[in-house]
């Protein structure tokens, strides 16, 4: 089959199939280099707070003189709820149960311990990223808790060196069993549950429970009295969108912790794929330089073509040595941008985990640059059969 | 799959090349007609130029298909045939040899045979160079196909169309370039193939005729 090949390979331009390696490695080296960057990069954001989405904001009224004097305008009417529920760029709203019933704490340590009179919430299962089992609660079992990282700081820092009680990391916090007694108001129903923190928020400025345990305990103990919840949790498109800011801005409503992460996380997520879509249109660019210079080829060597299929040769051995250059040019450029993509990131990995990102799926992005090259491999695999069918009919 | 193994029967029922369709009739015993080549037999057709024998070669070759009317190949219409069934055809069925030669010129005279016998293995290395030899050619053995004269390259034309297995050799003016006694050696070689094979023969002609026992001669 020597000899078909070299009929065939005639009227090959190298220098058009070196413009598409060129040009097919670049927008390959994009996409992967991109996108291995983005799965490093988010770390830095995402990390310390798997609980709760940057994507999720609380949101809460904001606290006026009129509400201290006794008015009770921070809470949100189904009015405004459904208002909120219909903005652009919400996705869902959830809502803020608090207790109905009285709540005491009470932690013993060894020489130590500790009580309080305490609160808790609890938001909608789906927007917690707990893995399930760590989330769950059934009748009988203990309760698990998300608290605000600020209260440990508080605790550490503020209470702890003043009262002369130990300080406590997260891992030792969470390992303390907690009694939680819980009354109703009028004292009728009284219980004992025990709880241990599953884990800490920067963005949740509550004590958190599950949904099922403040439901039940609610209905056990509550005054029936359930009130509209003054805080919501919403899932939004973009956390970065101005219309977000006009809207509770117009509302007077506050958005609770730190949006910068979010911010960053969004604008990281806009500038990746900005970078992606370039890559993307560059490669799809490349694809149209080869599949035209196969389409050349085949149409300057057409009555070679011919003949051969005259003299009794198969439609796919004429095109084999077509699919063969397209494949050998598509993965020798996805080789290269995969090489190109593995030096840059030992260049911004050492930093970037200074910063506390890396760590990043290292497959995810060859993934990616091998489904393209396979976009492309499959597009120029079908130009070829045309080719040689219009050969076949000439 | 269709195969034909072997080929017995190429039937032209009501062909008329699309070209001819307004025209007002001429005589002819091919065009409209109902003509039936039997494998095994040696057929002639005669025709002034321009009475599309080069046309209803490639129709029987599947090479055109711009023709009113049917060809059966043992009763089964070609025009059912798919691209995969047709390279059969071409490989086991049907030599050729087109008036336009299509050889490679950019090949050796021996590649241009290895190009075509490769697909089949069907003749020794010796067989074709015994064929070159009586043909007085094979002293252009690795000369470039292009660089040959159109009466040489006819000859290398007419060894290629012998390097398959074959039910049916059709031949478009197969000696329009050749002096009488390189006429008569082609006449040999294909008959003997031929014979050797069971094949039928389908040769056409302007006037220069290859030099064989016709058993019908028939004028488009």
């Amino acid at each position: 089959m020597k000899l078909v090949d070299r009929l065939l390979r005639r009227n090959t331009s190298w220098a058009r199939v070196a413009g598409f390696v060129v040009s097919n490695f670049i927008g390959l080296a994009i996409v992967t280099g991109a996108l291995q960057f983005y799965l490093d990069a988010r770390g830095l954001w995402e990390a310390d707070d798997s609980f709760i989405s940057t994507d999720y904001l609380v949101v809460n009224k904001r606290v006026t003189g009129g509400d201290v004097l006794g008015g009770d305008n921070t809470r949100f009417s189904a009015a405004e709820i459904d208002d909120l529920r219909t903005q652009p760029w919400v996705r869902k709203v959830g809502l803020f149960t608090s207790n109905d019933f009285r709540a005491y704490m009470s932690v013993s340590g060894a020489s130590h311990s500790l009580s309080s009179y305490i609160f808790f919430e609890s938001i909608p299962d789906s927007f917690v990223d707990v893995p399930s089992a760590r989330w769950q609660w059934e009748p009988g079992a203990d309760v698990p808790i998300i608290i605000s990282k600020d209260y440990l700081t508080l605790y550490n820092f503020g209470f702890a060196s003043s009262a002369g009680m130990p300080q406590m990391s997260e891992g030792i916090m969470s390992g303390i069993p907690i009694r939680l007694s819980l009354r109703s108001e009028d004292g009728r129903v009284e219980k004992t549950v025990n709880a241990h923190v599953a884990g800490y928020s920067n963005r949740l400025n509550t004590i958190l429970v599950p949904e099922n345990f403040l439901r039940e305990a609610n209905a056990e103990m509550g005054t029936g009295s359930q009130q509209a919840p003054s805080r919501l949790i919403v899932d939004v498109s973009s956390p970065g969108d101005v219309a977000i800011d006009r809207y509770m801005e117009e509302h007077g409503l506050e958005v609770a912790g730190d949006k910068s992460a979010s911010q960053a996380s969004f604008l990281l997520r806009l500038v990746t794929a900005i970078v992606l879509a370039i890559g993307a249109v560059i490669t799809l660019l490349s694809l149209f330089i080869l599949v035209l210079s196969i389409s050349l080829i085949m149409e300057k060597n057409r009555d070679k073509l011919h003949t051969l299929l005259m003299l009794g040769y198969d439609l796919p051995a004429v095109g084999r040595p077509y699919i063969r250059l397209a494949v050998t040019a598509s993965v020798s450029a996805f080789v290269l941008a995969t090489g190109a993509t593995l030096v840059m990131r030992s260049y911004y990995l050492g930093p970037l985990e200074g910063l506390g990102g890396g760590g990043g799926p290292v497959w995810v992005a060859p993934a990616a640059g091998l489904g393209l090259t396979l976009v492309v491999i499959a597009f120029n695999i079908l130009a070829v059969r045309r080719r040689v069918l219009s050969a076949w009919r000439l | 799959m269709k195969e034909f193994r072997p080929l017995e029967k190429i039937r032209l029922e009501g062909v008329l090349p699309r070209v001819f369709a307004g025209d007002t009739p001429r005589p002819s015993e091919v065009w409209r007609g109902d003509v039936t080549f039997r494998r095994g037999e040696t057929v002639l057709v005669e025709a002034a130029s321009g009475a599309g024998k080069s046309s209803m070669c490639a129709y029987i070759f599947g090479s055109r298909t711009d023709y009113e009317g049917r060809i059966l190949f043992n009763g089964t219409d070609v025009s059912t045939l798919r691209p995969a069934e047709w390279q059969q055809v071409r490989r086991l069925n049907l030599a050729y040899l087109p008036q336009e030669l299509s050889l490679f010129p950019e090949l050796t005279a021996w590649e241009n045979l290895q190009l075509k016998n490769g697909l089949t293995d069907a003749v020794t290395a010796r067989r074709a160079e015994e064929w070159l030899t009586r043909l007085g050619i094979i002293d252009r053995r690795d000369y470039p196909a292009g660089k040959m004269s159109i009466g040489q390259q006819q000859r290398l034309a007419i060894v290629r169309a012998l390097c398959m297995p074959f039910d049916f050799i059709i031949l478009d003016e197969p000696v329009s370039h050749l002096d009488e006694a390189n006429n008569r050696i082609a006449a040999e070689i294909i008959a003997d193939e031929a014979r050797r094979q069971g094949a039928g023969i389908i040769s056409t002609s302007v006037g220069n005729h290859l030099l064989l026992d016709y058993q019908r001669i028939l004028s488009l």
